[in-house]
């Protein structure tokens, strides 16, 4: 997409713990780039490739940014960027901005899952579980690799299950030993998925009802771009959940529609907005 | 020569190594009497001449001991105490009184006594309701109480000195309640952590230091010129015990003030005065049943207002939690946070209705946990900042 040179650009990047996402928008809600890659051990260095990406595909400078925003739980390790909120806030403006209609928003990443509570378009209470890796992404990591399957495909594969066998144990790694003895025992492991599915969706369910769960129900983060666990919570929850096409980039599509409106409130009030240079410096860990 | 410190430099210090002053007082002769939480009555301690030391855990020390003797899904906070006295940190102290202020400190206490073997060891039964049933009751284990800490000391408890004791305590009460009255202004004159530190050295010094400190404090930031900024929101802390000075850091890092709390190092202790009744012990025995409010008690509309059917849900809100009303009022509160520590069934019970009880009276909350390790806090700041945007 070739940009045009007179609008006005705003990236939001999310330093997930597995995934790093860039979103650059511009001024008219049109989306420029959005580009997503691996987090890593050296996210600090990889903020700025998959910056330098997300320019390339945009066809953008750097310069051409108005405001940067972090978010995520990597969000202080962003040289660049202008300002940093919560992936709460980023969240919550990112699914709204596709759902309008949202009042609740699951999103369960790589490693923590939360729930959001929305009331008139505004973020009111969250629930978050990120001390424990059961029910998330790095949950469905670890049992792929036991069964030596790529994450992309567990989806698909858990909707041909002809059984739901039953994971009873809440912890990452004794459901791990669990779906060994149940793949000793002769089991499908479609029919294990399933059951790894419903279990996900009943960690989540338990820990979002605490929120009064209300429609719509939006469905966010990594783990919504397996059908098998959308279908579990659509039964678990009894109604219907809703997936954005691009589940992964709602926190950064937040981050650069907030920068964006934060830049418009600062300019109604004739405030200057203070920005940090445009350059992809290599941030090392002795400064902040 | 090293210069002494004063005010809140001298609070430092002493929080950095707690038992310092009563170390020195030993060598001098002197008793110190280690508690647990707020329920013991301090002014009995006192009132014998000993000077009464409270006993926190430590975030930054791995439980390593005192699962020999306690189960794991139990209140960190108590794991951590007794962990620290197995490992003979509060060698110091000549003696310990618990109290059933919770269910954990009960359940710990005969292990704490067989683990930690002190020279003297005390535990004050303390009823959950509040009426004048529960008054005879606890007036008795007070009685009780007297009669073995006399036995200890070797000394009688006169009527004269436990007025002194009183006194004494109720003027700390009192310094307490002026140094939060400095919160209430935007800028408050002293920060979350700040009075945290002040009221941790509180606890680890005799109470007439214990005042004259608090004295220098109020003076040093009436005067001073920096300390916390204006314009940022004003936040409660309520909840179980927080006596690490990093998570009120982590919190007021995140971009707010703390401007009150209720939480039992913070002002919880000191809202009422021990009333000096003809038997002082009846002034205490009303004090630590009915003027503390801890989730640990069973307040509800009295016997009397209530109807014999069911009870109003808003007025027995109001009558567990309306001293929260005086507060957001008073300190001007833009948000709570609503904070406990995993396993901590006392406070855990309440969260749902201080919630409803917050929100009922336009109060912004959230609900924190965290199991009492350093690497806990960390996830914290992400939901306090969240939180914070929340209602910006």
């Amino acid at each position: 997409m070739q940009a045009s040179t007179v609008a006005a650009y705003f990236a939001g990047v999310d330093i997930g713990s597995t995934m790093t996402k860039v979103v650059i928008v511009d001024s008219e809600d049109a989306m420029h780039a959005r580009v997503i890659g691996p987090t890593g051990a050296e996210h600090r260095r990889l903020a700025n490739k998959v910056m330098e990406d997300a320019l390339a595909e945009s066809g953008l400078q750097f310069d051409a940014i108005e405001f940067v925003v972090a978010t995520g739980y990597g969000r202080f390790n962003v040289p660049f960027a202008d300002r940093e909120m919560t992936e709460l806030t980023c969240h919550a403006r990112g699914v709204l901005s596709q759902f309008p209609g949202a009042k609740t928003i699951i999103d369960i990443g790589g490693q923590d899952a939360k729930g959001l509570k929305l009331a008139n378009g505004k973020l009111v209470d969250f629930v978050m579980n990120d001390k424990c890796a059961a029910g998330t992404g790095r949950f469905l990591e670890v049992i792929a690799d036991t069964f030596g399957l790529r994450f992309e495909d567990l989806g698909e594969m858990s909707m041909e299950s002809t059984q739901v066998i039953p994971i009873t144990s809440t912890c990452t790694v004794f459901a791990q030993q669990e779906v060994v003895s149940r793949l000793s025992e002769g089991v499908q492991v479609q029919d294990i998925l399933a059951g790894l599915n419903d279990a996900i969706a009943d960690r989540t369910t338990n820990m979002v009802r605490r929120l009064r769960v209300e429609p719509d129900v939006v469905f966010t983060g990594g783990v919504a771009m397996n059908l098998g666990v959308v279908a579990a919570l659509k039964k678990k929850l009894g109604q219907e959940v809703l997936v954005p096409a691009q589940p992964l980039l709602s926190g950064a599509l937040g981050a650069a529609l907030l920068g964006r409106e934060y830049v418009a409130q600062k300019h109604a009030r004739n405030e200057p907005v203070a920005t940090r240079e445009r350059r992809l410096i290599e941030a090392t860990f002795f400064s902040t | 020569m090293s210069q002494a410190k004063h005010g809140l430099a001298r609070a430092r210090e002493i929080c950095e190594d707690r038992a310092q002053r009563v170390r020195d007082l030993k060598e001098e002769g002197g008793t110190v009497m280690g508690y647990l939480c707020i329920y013991p009555p301090l002014e009995m301690v006192t009132a014998l001449g000993m000077t009464p030391y409270r006993v926190f855990g430590n975030m930054r020390e791995p439980v390593t001991e005192a699962d020999r003797g306690l189960p794991v899904a139990f209140c960190p906070f108590v794991r951590s105490c007794l962990d620290l006295g197995v490992k003979k940190e509060y060698e110091f102290v000549d003696g310990m009184v618990a109290t059933h202020a919770c269910d954990a400190m009960e359940k710990a206490a005969h292990v704490w006594e067989r683990m930690v073997e002190h020279p003297y060891f005390h535990f004050i039964e303390i009823p959950t309701k509040v009426n004048s049933r529960a008054e005879a009751v606890f007036k008795g284990e007070l009685l009780a109480f007297k009669k073995t800490l006399e036995h200890f000391a070797r000394q009688e408890m006169s009527s004269e000195k436990l007025k002194d004791a009183i006194a004494l305590h109720n003027e700390q009460r009192s310094l307490v309640r002026d140094l939060y009255e400095l919160r209430k202004p935007d800028p408050p004159l002293i920060s979350g952590p700040e009075t945290l530190l002040m009221l941790k050295a509180a606890m680890s010094l005799p109470v007439g230091e214990a005042n004259a400190l608090l004295r220098e404090v109020i003076e040093e930031v009436r005067t001073r010129e920096e300390g916390p900024k204006a314009g940022l929101p004003r936040l409660l802390v309520w909840g179980s015990i927080v006596d690490d000075v990093r998570l009120m850091e982590l919190i007021e890092k995140a971009g707010c003030n703390v401007v009150v709390d209720d939480t039992c190092v913070g002002s919880r202790a000191y809202w009422k005065d021990v009333d000096v009744t003809a038997d002082p012990i009846d002034g205490i025995t009303h004090h630590y049943l009915a003027d503390i409010k801890c989730a640990r008690t069973f307040f509800e509309v009295a016997e009397s207002e209530k109807s014999p059917i069911s009870k109003d849900r808003s007025s027995d809100l109001d009558a567990r939690f309306g001293y929260l009303k005086h507060m957001v009022d008073g300190w001007n509160v833009d948000g709570a946070l609503v904070q406990s520590v995993k396993y901590c069934d006392t406070h855990g019970f309440d969260v749902p209705d201080v919630r409803e009880y917050f929100s009922s009276i336009g109060v912004p909350n959230i609900y924190l946990e965290h199991d009492y390790t350093e690497g806990s806090l960390a996830p914290l700041r992400t939901r306090v900042q969240g939180f914070l945007e929340m209602i910006a």
